[in-house]
């Protein structure tokens, strides 16, 4: 029973600092770094589709890790995260349209922006429990929602509205291969510092909220501080996304934002592992790349005997939706602790070989 | 030999490999809305889009080759058509012209396609396209965007001009009540400025507007709230499938108002499932006759549609001949350019500029003489009004109900609207 907080028999630390890394073994860290700079030479690699797969990962990632510090390490809910995700990309845009102030700076300042609105709806959320926490969320995406298709004056009401390219001292980053390392950049940061959250006091605060509030109460953490600090960042991380989301598309548009997206950033992180940060990552590239699967797969039998059998003709892509469905289910049903926990076992299984049981 | 090299000959082998595959096709990029809340009528018009060019590549191509036409059915989500076009605008594999289709996508893409030089023919007619240089400063500059067709604005003009002759023709006195009935998108917004103004300017009384959502469902609501208001025109800027709801439910709420449908408000299948709620509807048609009309350019579309209808049983509804219409301009514009420097998406603008009065061969009775010039898209300024007739049951076949009578679409009027400088782009 390995987790990060119960630490097995024979492994130890000798000092403060080796227990308080944020990677665990030596080798981890330098794997990550080395795929951190493997990712630097993707752009030559990839061909246009897997780059943009690839920075939409990178995107959802960081909003699907904000809601992982409200879900995973604060064991609270939201089904309002897309709703955020969605103010950050307006944020970002409106700022950048409206005032002198530079892409650059635009993007963490629609951040601090959301965070302060995630702050808001979080104050009363943060003293309801269960599924009045979920309603109230769910409130917070709605309010949002219809906020955006009527303020024209911030986002244009119905019509999508529009954003610059990311410039940087003059130059403007044209095309996705310049943009992967903006996302990159940003990914790589908000891990280190969402990592980095766990390990402070704070971020063990959260935890210890997630594990047994009532003795977290009872040891003085303030329940209601903690919890609305926890929607403060999930919503400060939606926000970065949104604004890095709105520079990379340049039009913003509600569609496909709505309550489905909340949902999947909940599947991203309940597929990935609700209380890790590598299993965001995990979990958001499988929750990104199913769709584009089930769609090779979808044209693929398009007019063969599967889909004359089914009679489907048009309707092959709600097959797309049906299983997309379907897995989030069935990770629920045989893999509920996710594909990290998943990877850990595999981890250990060649680390024990041949003598694992 | 090192990574480095080993990287470089291989991206060099993959240019290379679709430089060639390109110089024997013209690929188009095509969005179609085939499972989104316009796929009612999304769905025959974008087979007609793939029906047309797959003619095209039949009777020999342009100029000898052949069209690769990349249809996706991107749902009407704005996200995913910006996804698709930064495809079909890659640098390297660049389309000559994309088939559009919704009028959020096609707007917020109007900045991009004409940076690119990609002509973009789309399904929206927003009158916000039209104008190529921002002369009106009402709209964007759209210098690559063109459609077939009169714009919203104009249609909703020319049903206003003829409701305030039905007015005065019925001997009624007073002002006549006009209310703007649609979804809150950029699709049924895109006239309700036009509209309105010139509601007002002819006398109307212009009732606040009420909104129901572009999928069908139950607008009970929306209909007592039209008969409280005592509305006496209405004008739908949804898509059929969401206006056969509100006509079904008014009917049964009991009220009694015109009704003036957008250019997809209506059609055979619409006033099919409608029933007798669709009877009365006022709606324009594109093209100058429907499915089985009596024109030379007729058989054209006949050979069209058999294409993915080989019996040639199906009835094809108005906006598959539309779309007809859509893609022959597009065809044409392409040979032009593939004449005069090649096909790309520069000279395929260019092309539209070449005829004025302009009607596709082979396609004469069928799609209306249209104009496009730099300075003003507005294809078309003359607006053919039908009146939907529906007299009996509307259960069997479309083909037997149109061939007895039982659903008609009837002219009423066509309307040679002025073009008038200060109408352009809103």
């Amino acid at each position: 029973m390995a987790t990060p907080s119960l630490i097995p028999a024979g492994d130890f630390r000798t000092s403060y600092a080796a227990d308080t890394t944020i990677f665990p073994t030596r080798t981890s860290r330098n794997f990550a770094m080395a795929g951190i700079i493997a990712l630097c030479f993707a752009p030559q690699i990839f061909n246009a589709y897997w780059l943009s797969i690839a920075i939409q990962i990178g995107i959802f990632s960081i909003a699907a890790l904000g809601l992982n510090i409200l879900v995973g390490f604060t064991g609270q809910i939201s089904i309002g995260q897309s709703a955020f995700f969605l103010l950050g990309a307006f944020t970002s845009a409106y700022l950048n349209n409206n005032f002198p102030i530079p892409v650059f700076f635009a993007i963490p300042l629609a951040g601090v922006v959301t965070a302060l609105v995630g702050l808001i709806f979080g104050v009363p959320a943060a003293r309801l429990k269960g599924l009045y926490l979920v309603i109230a969320t769910l409130a917070a995406q709605y309010i949002l929602l219809d906020f955006f298709s009527r303020a024209e004056w911030f986002s244009g009401g119905s019509v999508p509205a529009s954003a610059n390219p990311f410039s940087i001292f003059g130059y403007t980053l044209r095309g996705d291969r310049q943009y992967f390392y903006v996302v990159l950049a940003y990914v790589v940061i908000s891990f280190i510092l969402v990592t980095n959250l766990l390990r402070t006091r704070d971020g063990r605060a959260l935890i210890a909220i997630r594990d047994h509030y009532l003795s977290a109460e009872i040891m003085g953490i303030n329940l209601t501080k903690y919890r609305t600090l926890s929607f403060g960042l999930a919503a400060f991380f939606a926000g970065i996304a949104g604004a890095l989301y709105a520079h990379y598309q340049l039009v913003i548009s509600q569609e496909g934002f709505g309550i489905e997206r909340s949902i999947l950033f909940l599947a991203m992180i309940i597929i990935g592992g609700t209380g890790s940060v590598m299993g965001t990552l995990m979990g958001t590239a499988f929750v990104v790349l199913v769709p584009e699967a089930m769609e090779s797969l979808s044209n693929s039998l398009k007019g063969s005997a599967f889909d004359h059998a089914l009679s489907l003709n048009n309707n092959i892509t709600f097959l797309r939706e049906i299983t997309i469905g379907l897995i989030i289910i069935g990770f629920l049903m045989f893999e509920p602790d996710g594909l990290a926990h998943r990877w850990r076992q595999i981890k250990t299984y060649w680390k024990l070989y041949p003598f694992s049981h | 030999m090192n990574l480095k090299s080993l990287l470089r000959t291989a991206s060099l082998l993959l240019l290379i490999g679709t430089a060639s595959a390109s110089a024997q096709q013209i690929t188009l990029g095509h969005l179609e809305d085939l499972s989104g809340p316009t796929a009612d009528v999304g769905v025959p018009y974008g087979q007609a889009v793939a029906d047309t060019f797959a003619w095209v590549n039949k009777n020999g191509g342009i100029d000898g080759k052949q069209l690769n036409v990349d249809s996706n059915d991107y749902g009407y989500k704005v996200p995913q058509a910006v996804a698709l076009y930064k495809k079909w605008s890659a640098p390297d594999n660049k389309v000559a012209g994309i088939m559009g289709w919704g009028t959020a996508d096609t707007e917020a893409l109007t900045g991009f396609v004409a940076q690119d030089k990609i002509p973009d023919v789309s399904g929206s007619y927003a009158a916000a396209l039209t104008d190529p240089e921002g002369t009106s400063g009402k709209a964007k500059p759209a210098p690559y965007n063109f459609f077939y067709g009169p714009t919203y604005s104009d249609a909703l003009r020319a049903e206003l001009t003829w409701a305030a002759e039905d007015w005065k023709a019925k001997g009624k006195t007073g002002k006549p009540k006009f209310v703007h009935m649609g979804a809150n998108h950029p699709y049924p917004n895109a006239p309700k400025a036009a509209g309105e103004a010139l509601a007002a300017e002819l006398g109307f009384d212009v009732l606040p507007a009420i909104v129901f959502a572009l999928t069908p469902g139950d607008y009970s609501a929306q209909c007592l709230s039209l008969k409280s208001s005592g509305a006496n025109y209405t004008y739908l800027g949804n898509t059929a499938a969401s206006n056969i709801s509100v006509m079904k439910a008014c009917k049964t709420a009991g009220v009694d108002v015109q009704f003036l449908s957008n250019v997809w408000g209506m059609d055979e299948n619409a006033a099919k499932a409608a029933g007798d709620a669709a009877d009365g509807v006022i709606f324009p048609l594109r093209t100058a006759v429907g499915w089985g009309g009596n024109a030379p350019g007729m058989k054209t579309v006949m050979e069209i549609s058999k294409m993915s209808d080989p019996s040639g049983k199906v009835y094809r509804p108005v906006h598959y001949i539309a779309a007809i219409c859509s893609a022959m301009y597009m065809k044409e514009a392409l040979d032009w350019a593939a004449k005069n420097g090649g096909a790309t998406g520069e000279n395929v603008a260019k092309g539209f500029y070449q005829k004025a009065n302009w009607v596709p061969a082979g396609m004469e009775g069928v799609c209306n003489p249209s104009t496009w010039t730099d300075k003003d898209h507005r294809g078309l300024m003359k607006v053919d009004l039908y009146r939907a007739k529906v007299t009996g049951a509307t259960d069997g076949d479309l083909n037997d109900l149109m061939a007895k009578g039982t659903i008609k679409l009837e002219k009423v009027k066509t309307v040679e609207l002025p073009r008038k400088p200060d109408w352009l782009g809103w």
